[in-house]
């Protein structure tokens, strides 16, 4: 069967620096999968590659059996990939409704016309689905009594679940998230935990790119772990907990 | 709380403020102009409504979708120069030149922002200046064309179907008709989910990118439709005054425009309007005060920037948008903040 994202022989150089180094690996339709390594290993990058933001150096990757390198990080976002960013990056002087409803517009039809003549160019039910989504993924995170305010005022964990409504707006299949947990505390991490389960539990699709080990451990069904640009571990937690690749690369025990 | 009763936060206000605004433009301020019945006012009056066009057209190029855009009085030009050549050389009248004006500027708009789109920041700021002395330059060098610096004198006057609009009250009533109806498509286009996806293009056009907004496309779209809006205004500005010259479309009208613009407030349509009204009515209003009243206006401009930096009523504070936009040249940054500008 396919995969609904398959990597296969992935690789980005950065002048003489080779990011990511040859990795292939796969997500299948309603996984929760992490991606960890230490500082460095590429995760990041890997990430962009997928969601179309870097381009390739070689390799290629597909999303539901159909090759989506090459393709402009937009084009990539409308079939379905959905992100939030490790550096938050909302949209500051827009309120937390328009934030979230950029998601939704990117994932519709965005013709000037329909703004324009509203119900006449088929504006006016699009505006009202635009809407509902807005309202629907502000709903799932807990942000709908601030929905008015502007989002540059927002504290920082309700920033973190802004840029995820934004991305859930989208309706995405596959959803990355890129150091959710960076910058909380722990309770404010168990909370995002319960969070993302919820989320898989609806049946979303969904990636982890953390340092977080024991968000990571305690969420994922299955890990790939990366270390200098190669993958070296995939399997589940229990098993990469034990990887004595895993371990040396984390504690720099020399084998 | 039930999901189904919210709607979106509103912008705008009720439908009160509108419909007074339209008893303002359409029943007392004529009653005014009639009642003191002087061809200054009218004059004054009609210039206010066409730089509302113009500064509200920049603004959603600017102030929505955050492009700064250094040549907005040479679409300005296009469209004058349109209506103008199309009545002197085919004998077309408004009617026709109004509409075709528009496209003309949006199709010269289009092709030159093609190549023009995938600049970033500061070197878009700078092929739009570059476009705008372009255009300047044919306007004011190919003679046999434009009558290059002695202008052209327009004879057909304002009309609708042949029916003749050139009277003073009557001028005043079409130019106002056409500014509302293009500053009311404005608002719907600024005020919308499509200004929802323009203003993330403004905020962080890669982010924007990975949501799935075609920045690209939509960068292009309302390049055009601004240059639109701008022909149309200029076909106005031809068949109201009779007369025009390559010196009302130069880079510094492009600046005065731009000032509306940011002195309103970036992103604020009735911003770039309140705009559009101070820069045009005060240096008249400071007539008496000689050249210093350009030292005024100047002084009113400085202490709006410094005093607010979002302008009147801006989304966006202009220093913000400028240092983001110098800043984002330099492709180094730390926690989003650019290095080597501050």
């Amino acid at each position: 069967m396919t995969h609904l994202l398959d990597i296969r022989n992935v690789s980005r150089r950065f002048g003489g620096v080779l990011a990511v180094n040859d990795v292939t690996g796969h997500v299948d339709e309603g996984e929760l999968v992490g991606l960890i390594g230490p500082n460095g290993a590429g995760k990041t990058t890997l990430f962009n590659l997928i969601s179309g933001f870097t381009p390739l150096s070689s390799g290629t990757v597909a999303f539901d059996g159909r090759t989506i390198s090459g393709l402009k990080t937009n084009q990539v976002a409308r079939l379905g990939i959905s992100r939030t960013f490790q550096n938050l990056r909302v949209f500051p002087n827009m309120s937390v409704f328009d934030n979230v409803s950029v998601g939704a517009v990117g994932a519709l039809p965005q013709g000037a016309l329909g703004a324009l003549f509203g119900s006449l160019a088929g504006g006016g039910a699009r505006s009202a689905e635009i809407s509902r989504r807005t309202w629907e993924a502000l709903e799932a995170v807990g942000l709908t009594h601030v929905a008015g305010e502007l989002a540059a005022n927002l504290p920082y964990g309700q920033r973190k679940y802004l840029e995820i409504a934004r991305a859930l707006a989208m309706q995405p299949r596959f959803l990355i998230l890129d150091e959710p947990a960076a910058g909380l505390n722990d309770t404010e991490t168990r909370a995002l935990a319960d969070f993302i389960k919820r989320l898989h539990g609806t049946g979303l699709t969904i990636m982890l790119v953390e340092h977080d080990m024991t968000l990571v451990m305690s969420i994922c069904q299955r890990i790939l772990v990366l270390a200098s640009g190669r993958k070296i571990a995939d399997g589940p937690p229990d098993a990469i907990r034990r990887d004595q690749a895993v371990l040396e690369a984390y504690l720099g025990v020399d084998a | 709380m039930n999901v189904s009763d919210l709607s979106a936060p509103r912008r705008g206000q009720g439908a009160l403020i509108p419909l007074l605004l339209a008893l303002l433009v359409f029943v007392g301020l004529p009653a005014v102009l009639a009642g003191f019945d002087r061809g200054y006012f009218y004059q004054i009056a009609n210039l206010a409504l066409i730089f509302i066009l113009l500064s509200a057209s920049m603004h959603l190029v600017t102030g929505v979708a955050g492009l700064l855009h250094l040549g907005h009085a040479a679409f300005y030009g296009v469209g004058a120069y349109t209506a103008a050549l199309l009545s002197t050389k085919f004998g077309l009248g408004f009617t026709v030149t109004l509409p075709l004006s528009g496209l003309v500027a949006a199709l010269i708009a289009f092709l030159v922002a093609l190549p023009t789109m995938r600049l970033v920041s500061i070197y878009f700021a700078v092929a739009t200046l570059a476009i705008g002395q372009m255009l300047y330059l044919v306007m004011l060098n190919w003679v046999e064309f434009t009558k290059g610096p002695n202008g052209i004198i327009v004879t057909k006057g304002l009309e609708l179907f042949g029916f003749s609009l050139s009277g003073r009250l009557a001028t005043y009533y079409t130019v106002a008709t056409v500014v509302a109806l293009c500053v009311l498509a404005i608002g719907r286009l600024s005020h919308s989910y499509y200004g929802n996806a323009l203003r993330s293009i403004r905020e962080d056009d890669q982010c924007a990118d990975a949501m799935g907004v075609s920045t690209a496309r939509l960068k292009l779209e309302a390049f055009t439709l601004s240059a639109f809006f701008a022909g149309v205004a200029g076909s106005l500005w031809a068949h109201m005054t009779g007369y025009i010259s390559p010196g009302d479309f130069k880079f510094s009208e492009s600046i005065l425009i731009l000032a509306m613009v940011v002195v309103g407030g970036l992103g604020s349509l009735p911003g770039a309007v309140i705009g559009a009204l101070l820069l045009i009515l005060l240096p008249e209003g400071l007539r008496a005060f000689g050249d210093f009243r350009n030292i005024m206006v100047g002084l009113v401009m400085f202490l709006s920037i410094l005093l607010l930096p979002k302008g009147l009523l801006g989304e966006v504070s202009a220093l913000q948008l400028a240092r983001r936009q110098l800043g984002a040249a330099w492709r180094n940054t730390v926690k989003g903040e650019g290095i080597g500008w501050r």
